[in-house]
């Protein structure tokens, strides 16, 4: 397996101090100042600041983990520990570092719970079941057909086209059986399928949009 | 993605203005303020030692206690710099030289006076009420600088807690001679030895995990504004 490719980084803002550095610089927002305005209780500032960094530690975490899953969680617990420990940032001093001490630490607890977790147990997938997938309790990826809408709609069908539905597709017939058993011509049989299954198709849609 | 996304949302609606810590010198100055205090009482209801002036003025005495408070408070500044996130390990290294003239000066103290006094070195007269003195110095610093470090759960936790376990170590063994007399000398490097290696050891052992329940209760949604 691979490991997935490496997404595009936003480029750390670094700010030497919030009075040297309040404005934006290179088109960058200033992490700096948003998180100062954030620590006031400026809620879109906060908001701004954590979409920003957002992408940039889900680039960090990709570095460390394979699975999509498991870089986001990390993410998650890097945004969660930010908002706990807000408070200990200091405006006079660089954002960058602080956040990537943060993602770092939380990353790298991630990666040993993992490491504690694969010593002592092993992932269980559906070729270690014996049963069949309902004895089992999986859950069956795709929804089953809903087979007594697919009837009710053949039966709301017209008599010529419902016939011809019935030989071909439920009785599985080919054309010239089909033809000799109705008395009709393979082309009248043709246009008829291709209306039915046109109009089961809309009939079953409409009934998917409307539970 | 949505769940990220989400998770912005509920952290901004939680998002109280927060009172920001101030700098580590000022929390270190802090913390010793309340040692002092804590000293000063100690000292008033306890009562020092009869001849502190004078073994203030043996310069074997002097620099063991100096060098052993200038390693509680550098420790305690390391410990309140490291605490916050970004900033360097080498704060780490702040209390390195003082803590070895510390234990060089006890080594050779005991060492010296264990050849001219012997095994007479060793007597235990009212130690166990330097033990709580002991307890009563120490657990207040600890539980003061564990209050004031809770923020570090997150981060670093393992060598917080080992620089803080260290300063209020160095702090309670520059503290206790000046309160018993411990005439057999030998006392001496056990008491601070032991005294270090006691409360550094509990702090490398219990930090983490008292730290790690700090961390559950700073994470617990609805704890925190």
């Amino acid at each position: 397996m691979s490991p997935p490719p490496r997404r595009h980084q936003t480029p750390l803002t670094l700010v030497a101090s919030s009075a040297s550095g309040s404005a934006a610089r290179g088109g960058q927002r200033d992490w700096s100042s948003l998180m100062a305005s954030a620590q006031d209780g400026d809620r879109q500032a906060y908001r701004t600041l954590l979409q920003d960094v957002t992408p940039y530690l889900r680039a960090l975490a990709s570095r460390c983990f394979r699975d999509p899953r498991d870089t986001e969680d990390a993410v998650q617990d890097v945004l969660l520990t930010v908002h706990a420990v807000r408070n200990t940032y200091d405006p006079a001093r660089p954002f960058g570092p602080w956040l990537v001490a943060i993602a770092n630490r939380r990353i790298i607890d991630r990666l040993r719970r993992q490491t504690r977790t694969r010593l002592r147990e092993v992932e269980f997938s559906p070729e270690h079941e014996t049963f069949l997938p309902e004895a089992a309790n999986f859950q069956v990826e795709e929804a089953p057909p809903d087979e007594a809408a697919l009837h009710a709609a053949i039966t709301a069908l017209p008599r010529d086209q419902r016939e011809a539905i019935n030989l071909l597709k439920l009785k599985e017939m080919s054309l010239k059986e089909a033809a000799l058993a109705s008395g009709r011509s393979v082309s009248a049989l043709k246009v008829a399928t291709h209306r039915a299954i046109k109009s089961l198709r809309k009939r079953l849609r409409q009934s998917d949009e409307t539970p | 993605m949505t769940r990220t996304d989400e998770l912005i949302d509920s952290l901004v609606e939680r998002a109280a203005p927060v009172q920001r810590l101030r700098p580590p010198l000022v929390r270190t100055a802090l913390w010793l303020g309340f040692a002092g205090l804590l000293i000063a009482l100690i000292a008033a209801g306890h009562g020092m030692r009869a001849d502190v002036v004078q073994q203030l003025r043996q310069p074997a005495f002097a620099i063991t206690v100096g060098a052993a408070l200038a390693t509680g408070i550098l420790s305690a500044l390391a410990a309140f710099t490291v605490s916050i996130p970004g900033r360097s390990r080498w704060w780490l290294a702040l209390p390195l030289p003082p803590l070895v003239v510390w234990m060089s000066t006890i080594g050779y103290g005991c060492f010296a006076d264990w050849i001219s006094l012997g095994p007479e070195g060793f007597r235990f007269g009212e130690e166990l009420r330097c033990a709580a003195l002991l307890v009563l110095t120490s657990v207040p610093l600890a539980t003061a600088l564990a209050a004031m470090l809770r923020y570090a759960a997150m981060l670093r936790s393992g060598a917080v807690a080992l620089t803080g376990g260290l300063a209020i170590a160095a702090i309670t063994a520059a503290v206790l001679p000046l309160f018993h007399d411990h005439d057999a000398t030998a006392m001496i490097l056990v008491w601070n030895l032991g005294t270090a290696a006691l409360i550094t050891g509990a702090a490398g052992l219990f930090g983490r995990r008292i730290f790690g329940w700090m961390a559950a209760r700073l994470l617990a949604p609805g704890v925190h504004g």
